[in-house]
């Protein structure tokens, strides 16, 4: 960051107004929105650490968020435990997955993670669907009425809101400490040239391994944290296609590899969706993925670095022009 | 004898996949580069099949030539208008690229065609034939014996012609292919118009024996890559024999199993070669 | 004996690049490799740097048996190259690039920005300007820094000072020799003669795949053999012809 004194402001300033907001529009509809924006940059920053920062694509990280999902619920039903317990539990779970994905995958080109996200992804969902553990298709349900704050089931979204306005933070912290060390260098000569990286002794492997491990973390946790929230998990809405694409679609918008950029994308698209929602009503989810579609393939043609990126290339040449002015 | 049945029909169905799937191992071996839209191609080669029959009126040989052209075209035109940028830059917008296409191309096809399931009209290849007590819709017969017939086509026109030996030299070292004179940019263009029109001929022979909708792209998608894996990557005579043998395993999963866990299997095998034979039959890695 | 290969080959398919090679280099020196395209002397770099590991052969750098190893061990064990075509990180600064180097004897944050400052500074770089933006030269001389920055005991240089102007080049050759007086053994793969005649006290020349004569620059381009790999059959002839010694 060039200007620190500036740069600090702005974020403080972002973090006052996200603060505040639900204070200043207490309209509930706002505030699910609200969340519905937070949630979405908890994924999306989560799978920038892996995607954004070490180039590794992976289009299938709903895998991490179903596991994460599922696992508060399916304590919840088959044994009474408050749903926060099987955060932990998600979270092991993740990092597991993590592993055996990683392991095989990282030692090969990029396309063949890439690949195995999707396919893992599917696997695990068409799976879910058949096992009647996990409720199979019909999917689970958490406690319709909180027993105690650890059931993480709260009338009104405030609660959810400031919550997963806590766990972004901390995921921001994390990545921007990550950036800042020998860890994110590493990452980001991966995703720029492996060969060199390699030539100047960066265990690649290992760092794409320890790159896909804490962003299953953060995913899963993402998980968890929308499943209390809605309540409710089956393997589409954990496991889907969708789920995984918006993640990227996210991160990709605003900036991959970027602190901000998923926080930026997720500010600007789910507003967005809810609009188109709003607009096209049920048959709407039809054009916003061919919406989805269009723009990842325009991001990707002209603009892969993302908004933040346009923005760093403009804003100079804006500056002049006030200047001039 | 049932099973006789599963067993050819497996093998019927394994040969239209490998005729897809060597349309995309041929990107690969030639580009280093995977087409996460692959599976859509297929699938728009049965709705442009369809659409022929609907409203041409024409027979197989004419969806069947509409749809490899309509595709071709289309693989060229999605090289030069994306995948020629996106190849020199970052591996993120590579694979972004693709992807998104699929996307836009799916849920297009949704939105177009409606998610409903359909399937040819009658055409001259309805019926069944009875042979030895093994029943096999002529449609599936055909389809399968033409999809090997055009796969050993391809990896002719690969191994034996002028033109294919420039493909391949493009494949083998792009900068000593220029220097012959040969132009890089032509052959990947023709390449992707290639497999996109293999993509597109199989849909159309996936259209006369076997019913679809706008979904099927993604599960073809899927087993294209997990043919092309265990085929291994760059080989179309790969893509043939592992077509073959997933369409076999599929098929059997789906007979023992039923119909839901045989994409367990197919996935899974897909997982496990990744584990432990990336380069797959017979590629290099 | 720093780096020794023996008996290296590689083959790709049928067709051998490099097919049985030899190299022995002692620390502290500075050896030239050269020889006409396609010789396999990249093919042969590749293999000492852990890139590719040969078909058959032992590389062996301080003692220990680095033939099977990855680049990242060769890395670590200290041996550093740059390439041919540079592979610089191009969404990194100039200093980021080096921090990369300096990260593998430095694992602390400020222990690795103030070695990178230093070398960047020798090298004569910016240190904030984006890699993408420099040119081939400044491309060559950021990766020259980055391994630098690594610290290696051998440093492996593959055409690193291509393409410069004439007064590049006379920096480029001075930047080498410091590097060279500050303890570290280097081999390069040069066309340019002049960096030959003018850096190495050994050379090695490559042709098809073998080592077909060393010794010092003065004696390697009078080899007859030498010349008729660069030049043909003829060309030997006709040297005589016209009455050199």
């Amino acid at each position: 960051m060039k200007n620190l004194p500036s740069a600090r402001l702005n974020v403080c300033l972002l973090a006052a107004a996200l603060l505040l907001f639900p204070i200043a529009f207490d309209d509930p509809f706002y505030l699910d929105v609200g969340v519905a924006v937070l949630l979405a940059a908890i994924s999306a920053s989560a799978w920038n650490i892996v995607g954004g920062y070490a180039g590794q694509v992976s289009v299938g990280h709903s895998m991490f968020f179903g596991l994460g999902a599922y696992a508060p619920l399916l304590f919840y039903t088959l044994w009474g435990w408050p749903p926060l317990a099987g955060i932990p539990a998600g979270i092991a779970l993740s990092v597991a997955l993590a592993i055996v994905v990683g392991l095989p995958t990282f030692r090969l080109s990029g396309h063949y993670f890439s690949m195995a996200t999707i396919a893992v992804a599917e696997l695990i969902r068409i799976f879910f669907g058949t096992w009647t553990l996990v409720g199979g298709a019909i999917g689970l349900q958490g406690p319709a009425v909180a027993r105690g704050w650890w059931d993480l089931t709260f009338r009104g979204d405030m609660p959810y809101y400031y919550i997963f306005l806590a766990v972004l933070g901390l995921l921001l912290f994390v990545t921007y400490e990550v950036e800042r060390r020998r860890f994110g260098f590493y990452l980001r000569a991966i995703k720029a040239s492996e060969r060199a990286a390699r030539s100047l002794g960066v265990p690649v492997r290992l760092t794409k391994l320890k790159a896909l491990v804490l962003s299953a973390t953060f995913t899963s946790a993402a998980g968890s944290l929308y499943a209390a929230k809605t309540g409710f998990i089956d393997p589409d809405s954990g496991f889907g296609i969708l789920v995984s694409v918006q993640m990227v679609i996210v991160a990709a918008l605003g900036g991959a590899g970027t602190l901000f950029g998923p926080l930026l994308g997720a500010l600007i698209l789910v507003p967005l969706q809810t609009a188109a929602n709003t607009w096209f009503g049920g048959g709407g989810s039809g054009l916003t993925f061919i919406l989805y579609g269009g723009i990842i393939v325009l991001i990707a043609r002209f603009e892969p670095g993302g908004l933040f990126d346009l923005w760093r290339r403009l804003s100079p040449l804006i500056r002049k022009r006030v200047h001039a002015a | 004898m049932l099973l006789v049945q599963v067993i050819v029909g497996g093998l019927l169905l394994g040969a239209i996949y490998a005729l897809f799937s060597s349309g995309l191992t041929l990107i690969w071996g030639m580009m280093n580069f995977i087409n996460f839209a692959h599976g859509e191609f297929v699938m728009l080669g049965m709705y442009a099949a369809l659409l022929v029959v609907v409203h041409l009126g024409g027979g197989p040989l004419a969806f069947g030539a509409a749809a490899a052209l309509a595709l071709f075209l289309l693989g060229i035109v999605v090289y030069l208008a994306l995948i020629r940028h996106v190849m020199r830059g970052p591996m993120l917008s590579q694979i972004l690229s693709t992807f998104g296409l699929a996307l836009l191309l799916r849920y297009s096809a949704f939105f177009v065609f409606s998610a409903n399931f359909v399937s040819l009209p009658d055409t001259a290849l309805s019926g069944t034939l009875n042979i030895g007590g093994v029943f096999l819709p002529v449609a599936q017969l055909v389809a399968g014996v033409v999809a090997v017939t055009l796969t050993i086509a391809l990896h002719l026109l690969l191994t034996r012609t002028a033109i294919g030996s420039r493909l391949l030299a493009v494949a083998e070292d792009r900068s000593a292919a220029m220097l012959m004179g040969i132009r890089p940019d032509r052959m990947q263009a023709l390449a992707w118009g290639l497999s996109a029109g293999a993509a597109g001929i199989a849909g159309a022979l996936l259209a006369t024996a076997y019913p679809w909708s706008p979904s099927v792209g993604e599960t073809f998608g899927l087993i294209a890559f997990v043919t092309v894996a265990l085929g291994g990557f760059g080989s179309v005579l790969g893509s043939l024999y592992a077509g073959l043998i997933i369409g076999l395993i599929e098929a059997i999963s789906a007979f023992w199993l039923g119909a839901i866990y045989k994409d367990i299997v197919v996935y899974g095998l897909f997982v496990a070669l990744l584990w432990l034979r990336p380069q797959g039959l017979m590629g290099k890695a | 004996m720093l780096l020794e290969a023996q008996n290296v080959a590689k083959a790709f398919g049928s067709f051998w690049a490099v097919a049985g090679a030899d190299l022995a280099v002692e620390e502290g020196e500075i050896i030239g490799l050269i020889g006409p395209n396609g010789a396999g002397k990249s093919t042969f770099f590749n293999c000492l740097a852990g890139d590719m590991p040969p078909t058959s052969g032992r590389i062996l750098f301080g003692g220990t048996d680095l033939t099977r190893a990855p680049p990242e061990a060769h890395a670590r064990a200290g041996i550093g190259r740059t390439f041919q075509v540079p592979a610089t990180f191009e969404d990194m600064s100039v200093i980021d690039n080096v921090m990369v180097g300096a990260f593998l004897r430095h694992p602390h944050r400020n222990d690795a920005r103030a070695l990178a400052r230093r070398i960047v500074e020798m090298t004569g770089l910016r240190a904030d300007q984006p890699a993408r933006s420099l040119g081939t030269p400044g491309r060559k001389r950021l990766e020259i820094a980055r391994v630098l920055a690594s610290e290696p005991r051998l440093l492996l240089l593959d055409e690193s000072l291509a393409g410069l102007t004439p007064s590049e080049l006379q920096e480029a050759i001075a930047l080498v020799r410091r590097i060279h007086e500050s303890g570290v053994t280097i081999v390069i793969v040069e066309h340019i003669m002049e960096v030959i005649m003018t850096l190495t006290r050994r050379v090695l020349v490559f042709n098809q795949g073998r080592v077909i004569s060393s010794g010092t620059p003065e004696q390697v381009v009078r080899d007859e053999a030498v010349i008729e790999a660069y030049l043909g059959r003829g060309a030997q002839r006709h040297s005589r012809g016209s009455g050199n010694p």
